[in-house]
């Protein structure tokens, strides 16, 4: 036997399951934009499409509307294709979301949007069936990897079969699950892309949309009639048996949970004492086994994360017990924990009795505390934001969505919203901040991916307004939090070809900003300097936005012996606590506030005009204080070894230095990747370079 | 021949391998089991968080594993091992990269101890910097597990999973660490 006829069996990551899905259907045209949990679809189309004659094309767009409108237009051609993203991209690409059910398509068509309960790596715990409602798309919601790939090519079939995009909507669980599976042979559909000049469906106007809403209703009436027959998305786990006290209609992960939940409580699905369906389409419901199951039971609880769609859409609601009976908590993922409880509660008001109780639970006393995701070791980001409070400590700090949400950890993210928001905040905060005459600098960090996907709109408004604020770009040649996508300006294509490269700063110049510098963070001092006089410019009466791209390779994705400035740094010794003096017998005081703004202890309050009370209980020696007093009012000697700060490790945050119970400081070999940066940050000259040092 | 039915909980600290160890784990017991479900935490957590892995063997339908279900609780971190404790089913193995339960209040070990858990404390991170491979902490532990009879699989199938299709040099380097774990299981 041939070795082409052999099963291939691997265990796939959800998000691979459904890329092999796609490639085994013949999907010719899919577009993405990475966003956890959804980033490895595409990565597996491109993997899995290779096996193919004619590989799919594939490409990260720049954003989710983009990504839409593309693999839109490509299934207009009669084309199969799909288009990724997680929940919180597809309300940037509603926009050609919500009219795509209207004109339809006619090659297949699959929008998937990972949802992300719990939320693990998210801003919202949205619920994209909810969405899909709202924009009249069937949507399918798969309970394991295995059947997100096997959901594709119904997907496909119902798609073309109505002539309208179909969602499927995996969950977190789904998308970095693994599972083993039997790979199938991708098919060719040899389909040859051409488009049908049709103005009055492509192009529509109002008016004839009134026409086509008619006809979308009774389509998904049809599609609804469709799902309700069909054996394979609606499975009944358990039958239903006469004057059932209670039933179970779930879907997607809280349906596979909840059928080992039942047998880890003896009562197991297959032994049919509590009658089960799992319906894998949530809209539009499959009425017929819904409203049969519901009929047959006293009551019915509803299982499925993380809004009640099924809940909204079933008949007979007061019959249900999920979310709006308080049976179901209303946010948070539903772990078997949760889960557990809710089965448990249901089984007990409908008075069946478990064959065996569930396992005992050990508790734990004395938990540790939670661990604070921080940036890596080496991490460009991490000088940035500590430059910014060392050279404008009293500065309000809007911050994106990206890696670099984690400078929180050093007090430089002050706002965190959605994607491209640091720009747009920065606008309206730093109007409103100094209207009333202030001096309040205001400054935005974006990364580069997210610049590209909704930075330069905001750019723009800002240089057309006469915004003022300093815009700083962080600009590490990546998309790193999602896992190393290539920007547009890597000018690497989504399968690794070379594209054509978008320069950064050609884009800012082509939005009309006339302050720009490139330079490299690793050169904390001159960053400082520049962050300042960017700040003047801007509030100087030329000024507007002014932007600084900050460049340097992100830490994780370059080789560990390719750091910049490899310099091996130590700690030397250790010295007793340094004090602040203040001592305006030596300089006047200027009464600038500089210093109270600036100690991150809190050892520093106003007393009287030109009086600080330096609370010596408190005080860590840092020497920030004395660096920003522009009178040298506020003083303190240099120790030459380590006083126990906390500058370094709290305000620099590099995960590599270990601090003691008593807050000195060494450096855990294993995680430092000797960029040296602590050593410029160290005030005290206590941590050095090794060769300097011997 | 019935299935194996096995559940583990794989807990850690990104950076540690947790990933790679719950991957080596369904790879081995894979055919024993017929079926394999592991869910992940990715995202934030790859940043210096907790990082954890569920991995449910045989015919299970659902990807977590629920509090008091696990067999083998395997923690590269000792604090990433209270954290989870939970999951332990009764009389399961808790095998965890520490010289000793000394990370546990003595509330908590004798919560441990009552349970009837099997503990295995293995020095991984000083076992494999003396074998000049900090990194591979993860695999010694691995070993230790193999060894000491914590896991559904015997030590060949386990490195069989590790080291089959990986480069020679990497293959040997993942057998002396498996190696070392083993020796040190013998030792407790
Ligand atoms: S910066 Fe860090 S190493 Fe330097 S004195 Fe302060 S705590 Fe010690
Ligand atoms: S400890 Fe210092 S040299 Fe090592 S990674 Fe952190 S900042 Fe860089």
């Amino acid at each position: 036997m041939g070795s082409k006829n052999k099963v291939r069996k691997e265990i796939l990551m959800g998000n691979q399951a459904l890329g092999r899905g796609l490639v085994e259907n013949g999907v010719a045209v899919m577009t993405a934009y990475p966003g956890t949990p959804s980033s490895e679809i595409l990565p597996s189309v491109v993997q899995y499409g290779a096996e193919m004659q004619s590989q799919p094309y594939c490409e990260w767009s720049v954003n989710e509307k983009v990504a839409v409108e593309v693999a839109l237009s490509a299934a207009y051609t009669g084309q199969r294709s799909a288009v990724a993203m997680k929940m919180v991209g597809l309300n940037v690409a509603l926009d050609p979301v919500m009219s795509s059910a209207y004109i339809g398509v006619i090659g297949g068509m699959i929008l998937i949007s990972a949802d992300d309960p719990g939320p693990h790596s998210s801003q919202t715990e949205q619920d994209s069936r909810l969405l899909a409602h709202f924009a009249k798309l069937p949507v399918l919601d798969p309970d394991s990897p295995a059947m997100a790939r096997d959901l594709v090519g119904p997907a496909f079939a119902l798609s073309e079969r109505f002539q309208i995009p179909v969602m499927i909507r995996p969950t977190l669980r789904v998308c970095h699950g693994r599972q083993n599976l039997n790979l199938r042979t991708p098919k060719e559909l040899e389909r040859v892309p051409g488009f049908p000049r049709d103005p009055f469906r492509w192009a529509a106007i109002p008016k004839m949309r009134l026409a086509l809403h008619h006809a979308l209703n009774a389509k998904l009436a049809k599609i609804q009639d469709y799902l309700s027959k069909s054996k394979s998305l609606n499975q009944w786990h358990a039958p239903l048996r006469p004057r059932a006290p209670l039933g179970i209609l779930a879907s997607g992960v809280s349906a596979a949970l909840a059928r080992d939940l039942l047998a880890e409580m003896g009562l197991p699905v297959g032994e049919g004492k509590v009658p089960f369906l799992q319906t894998a389409a949530p809209y539009p419901l499959p009425i017929g086994p819904v409203s049969e199951l519901i009929a047959g039971c006293r009551n019915v609880l509803v299982l499925e994360e993380t809004e009640p769609v099924l809940e909204l859409l079933a008949p007979n609601r007061d019959k249900l017990w999920g979310r709006g009976s308080g049976h179901v908590p209303s946010a948070g993922e539903l772990t078997p924990e949760v889960l557990g409880g809710v089965l448990e509660r249901a089984l007990g008001e409908a008075k069946l009795k478990a064959a065996r109780p569930k396992g005992k639970v050990l508790s734990v006393p004395d938990q540790p505390p939670m661990r604070r995701p921080n940036l890596c070791p080496g991490c460009s980001h991490r000088a940035v934001f500590y430059s910014l409070r060392r050279a404008l400590p009293t500065g309000v700090y809007p911050s994106d969505i990206g890696c670099y949400t984690l400078g929180m950890n050093q007090g430089a993210v002050d706002t965190c919203h959605d994607m491209g928001a640091a720009v747009t905040f920065a606008s309206a905060l730093s109007r409103g901040l100094n209207q009333a005459d202030k001096d309040t600098p205001v400054v935005a960090t974006i990364g580069d991916s997210t610049f590209f996907h909704s930075g330069i709109t905001g750019l723009v408004n800002a240089v057309y307004n006469g915004h003022r604020f300093v815009l700083v770009i962080l600009d590490n040649e990546t998309t790193s939090m999602t896992g190393m996508q290539p920007t547009p300006e890597s000018g690497l294509t989504a399968d690794g070809h070379p594209g054509n490269a978008v320069d950064i700063k050609k884009l800012v110049e082509g939005c009309g900003v006339r302050w720009i510098t490139e330079l490299d963070p690793y050169q904390m001092g001159d960053l400082q300097k520049t962050l300042k006089k960017a700040w003047r410019w801007c509030k100087g009466p030329e000024g507007s936005v002014a932007v600084i791209i900050a460049r340097h390779a992100c830490a994780a994705q370059r080789p560990r012996d390719a750091v910049a400035s490899p310099c091996k740094v130590e700690v030397k010794g250790q010295a007793a606590p340094v004090k602040t003096s203040f001592r305006p017998q030596d300089n006047p005081c200027a009464d600038c506030g500089r210093c109270v703004a600036v100690c991150p202890a809190g050892a520093l309050t106003r007393t009287g005009k030109g009086k600080i009370k330096v609370d010596e209980a408190k005080c860590t020696g840092c020497r920030l204080c004395a660096e920003v007093c522009p009178t040298g009012t506020m003083v303190l000697e240099p120790a030459g070894a380590c006083v126990a700060c906390g500058l370094c490790s709290t305000w620099f945050a590099c995960p590599a230095l270990a601090k003691d119970a008593e807050g000195y400081i060494s450096i855990d070999r294993g995680w430092c990747v000797d960029c040296g940066l602590c050593a410029e940050v160290c005030a005290h000259g206590a941590i050095a370079p090794l060769e300097e040092s011997k | 021949m019935s299935r194996l039915e096995w559940q583990a909980v794989v807990a850690g600290v990104g950076g540690q391998g947790v990933l790679f160890v719950s991957r080596a784990l369904s790879t081995a017991v894979e055919p024993k089991a017929g079926s394999i479900l592991i869910s992940e935490v990715h995202g934030m957590a790859q940043r210096g968080g907790a990082v954890v892995s569920h991995l449910k063997a045989g015919p299970f339908s659902g990807p977590l594993v629920s509090p008091g279900q696990a067999d083998l609780l395997l923690a590269l971190d000792p604090g990433e091992a209270v954290r989870n404790l939970s999951y332990l089913v009764e009389g399961g193995w808790l095998v965890v990269n520490a010289p000793d339960l000394d990370f546990l209040s003595p509330k908590a070990r004798k919560a441990l101890a009552s349970f009837g858990a099997r503990v295995l404390t293995v020095p991984a991170v000083q076992l494999a910097g003396q074998a000049g491979a900090r990194k591979g902490a993860n695999v010694v532990l691995l070993g230790a597990a193999a060894a000491g009879g914590a896991l559904p699989v015997s030590m060949a199938e386990l490195e069989a999973a590790i080291c089959d299709g990986q480069p020679r040099a990497r293959a040997e380097a993942n057998r002396k660490l498996l190696a070392l774990g083993a020796e040190a299981a013998a030792q407790v």
